[in-house]
């Protein structure tokens, strides 16, 4: 099912929680709603789900508007953060519920409905648990509980809220995965929210990245990553180092680097701001670049994290830069050592605006 | 001969010196005082009071006791408090549950209004609920012209002592549930509907499971008052022997009469009532934290 939100706007009193959305999701998306609390994405998926009515604008169903369906006629698997498992009732009985409340002529039989949830716990792998209750299920089992419950009614749409939210690295990560394979093999439309970068990133096929109830920016993660509209997002999306363009006799300057040749750069004398991800940084031998001091190496597996302080630079800002293991087994940085400092790749974004979040674009 | 003294006298000052700064035995002094002055003030003013009713019930022997209970008038206030508390409780539970449902699922205006005029009758003299009723529906009453033309008697009838016995108990199961559904939220009830399932669907398999213990617990505490309620029932009732009279007011009038044994006899029925319920509450109490999680049952099925 295909799902389109037309200038969708929810207030909650003065507040607008979601502001004038509109977005187009294809039928078999696999989409995150990205965003720190406080953006609107879960009331947005809310409103989706048809637990939230917005004030104005229109949420259509393959284009059909669907604004004021009821939940339980929009054919929506909804799993909630903390799973909502019904505490009474064993697992079989929790995934068994969506099928035994339905009106009697469309009720499947007892032994079809046995049938559906064994294959449902199969898939979920927890063929075992079905008469546990839900007290006795670790988190990243009960959060499979609740979406083999909510896969039952046979959903064309997913909505998850921040599912992996309460789970800890290890089962999250295989959940990840669990999540794209399952959504490949079923080919349901997938609405997450999270509020965690990376997850949206290594999950979804779309994300879309939303700032005080308004969409920031949305498309591929890889593009979103690579290009950010706007300093929001880019610093949103990963690690930057920020740094002020300094003026000197028109031409512009990040510390010591010129950096006039770069087509950004309108009006001289613009108060811009660059934002540099640690990994565009360069570390080369003293007598090039920017000069620097290490201030601290941090191996974290196949990269490291060298922290650097950089000449004329508060100490309290150092400049954080990331390179490969196979660079650091060369070059074997350490505390104390003076370096040159590169960048690779910078963007630029207005200094205001980049300081005052999401008033950009 | 000289090791053993030598030893001694280097060993005696060391042990000492360490029992002192060793952190002391923990005397239970504390504890022992708070757990007898509150098995005290319980023995002098609760169970001393209760025992003295059941013997002063049977003072005059098992016949007097026994004549004084099963007196028409005795059987007729037992039989109109249990009516009383027939009607009143279940208008009570099913108030307490609509109205807590109302101010814990939904966001509307006047919510914290309504919280605060559940409490009403909590912060009221029961003897002002009762005056009230006699305004509204009393012979000079706002309603009373009215009642008396269409012959419906209110006050110093049944009905009277209905109404005062609800508005006195009514906060007990609302204010027993409205904390219960507050901690538990909407999620799985948002689950089920999401899943399907219909407002009845709903409350039937997932909210009232979620809720039934302290609905219990609320319908017991209500009931005991219920039929325990003294001065907003003396008030409306008019005190009528035979009609009017619920087990309380009959134990007063008797009392009142001089007629200690009868009165303590009635008295006594009372309060193995109220018992009763007490012993229905703490069976709960004691029965909820297992079945709550269902791990009693979850037990039984891995020990299959």
């Amino acid at each position: 099912m295909s799902i389109t939100l037309r200038g969708v706007t929810k207030q909650f009193g003065e507040f607008a929680a979601v502001d004038n959305v509109n977005l187009d999701i294809p039928t078999g998306a696999l989409l995150a709603l990205l965003g720190p609390s406080g953006c609107g994405k879960t009331t947005l998926l809310r409103i989706i789900a048809g637990l939230e009515t917005p004030e104005s604008g229109q949420v259509l169903f393959d284009g059909r508007d669907a604004t004021l369906w009821p939940i339980r006629d929009r054919k929506v698997g909804f799993v909630f953060q903390n799973y909502a498992l019904f505490r009474h009732m064993t697992v079989f009985e929790n995934i068994a519920f969506g099928l035994k409340v339905k009106a009697r002529r469309e009720r499947p039989s007892g032994a079809a409905i046995r049938q559906k949830v064994q294959s449902l716990l199969d898939l979920v792998q927890l063929d075992w648990a079905g008469d546990r209750y839900p007290a006795q299920l670790s988190g990243g089992q009960k959060q499979r509980v609740a979406l083999a419950r909510a896969l039952a009614v046979d959903p064309e749409v997913l909505l998850l809220d921040e599912p992996f939210g309460a789970l800890d690295a290890q089962v999250r990560h295989e959940l990840r995965r669990w999540l794209r394979r399952l959504h490949t093999e079923l080919h349901f439309t997938s609405i997450f929210v999270t509020h965690d970068q990376q997850e949206a990133i290594e999950v979804a096929d779309t994300i879309v990245v939303l700032n005080r109830g308004r969409i920031e920016q949305s498309g591929i993660p890889g593009d979103v990553y690579d290009s950010p509209r706007s300093a929001y997002v880019h610093r949103f999306l990963g690690q930057v180092n920020e740094l002020r363009v300094e003026w000197r006799e028109g031409r512009a300057y990040l510390g010591p680097v010129d950096i006039s040749s770069d087509p950004a750069l309108q009006s001289p004398g613009a108060g811009l701001v660059a934002l540099i991800r640690p990994h565009e940084i360069d570390v080369v031998g003293e007598a090039k670049g920017w000069r620097a001091t290490v201030r601290d190496v941090r191996v974290i597996g196949p990269i490291v994290r060298l922290e650097l302080c950089a000449d004329g630079r508060p100490a309290n800002e150092p400049l954080e830069a990331e390179i490969s293991r196979e660079r650091f087994d060369i070059d074997r940085f350490h505390i104390g050592q003076n370096v040159g400092v590169r960048f690779r790749r910078w963007q630029l974004y207005p200094a205001d605006a980049a300081l005052v979040s999401g008033a950009a674009a | 001969m000289e090791t053993p003294a030598i030893a001694a006298e280097y060993e005696l000052p060391a042990s000492r010196s360490l029992r002192r700064r060793g952190p002391r035995p923990e005397v239970h002094w504390g504890r022992l005082v708070l757990i007898g002055v509150a098995l005290a003030f319980l023995a002098a003013f609760v169970l001393l009071p209760l025992l003295v009713v059941f013997a002063q019930a049977f003072s005059k022997g098992v016949g007097v006791y026994l004549a004084a209970v099963s007196e028409p008038t005795a059987w007729s206030a037992i039989k109109l408090t249990l009516a009383v508390a027939a009607i009143a409780v279940p208008m009570n539970l099913l108030f307490g549950v609509v109205s807590a449902w109302a101010i814990t699922k939904f966001q509307f205006r006047g919510k914290s209004t309504i919280i605060t005029l559940i409490d009403l009758p909590f912060a009221v003299s029961p003897v002002i609920a009762g005056l009230t009723y006699i305004l509204l529906f009393g012979a000079r009453g706002w309603f009373g012209p009215y009642l008396q033309a269409h012959d419906i008697h209110v006050v110093f009838a049944v009905p009277g002592i209905v109404l005062a016995t609800i508005f006195v108990t009514f906060p007990f199961v609302a204010r027993e549930l409205i904390p219960v559904m507050q901690a538990q939220g909407k999620h799985d009830e948002e689950t089920a509907l999401s899943l399907g399932a219909g407002g009845w669907q709903v409350f039937w398999h997932v909210t009232l499971p979620n809720i039934r213990w302290g609905l219990l617990y609320g319908v017991l505490l209500c009931n005991a008052r219920a039929m325990g309620e003294f001065g907003a029932v003396s008030v409306v009732s008019g005190h009528i022997r035979g009609l009017t009279n619920t087990m309380p007011l009959h134990v007063e009038i008797l009392y009142n009469e001089y007629n200690y044994a009868a009165a303590f006899a009635v008295a006594s029925l009372l309060a193995f009532l109220a018992l009763l319920t007490l012993a229905g509450k703490s069976f709960l109490e004691w029965r909820q934290p297992e079945l709550k999680h269902g791990t009693r049952r979850a037990r039984a099925n891995l020990e299959k």
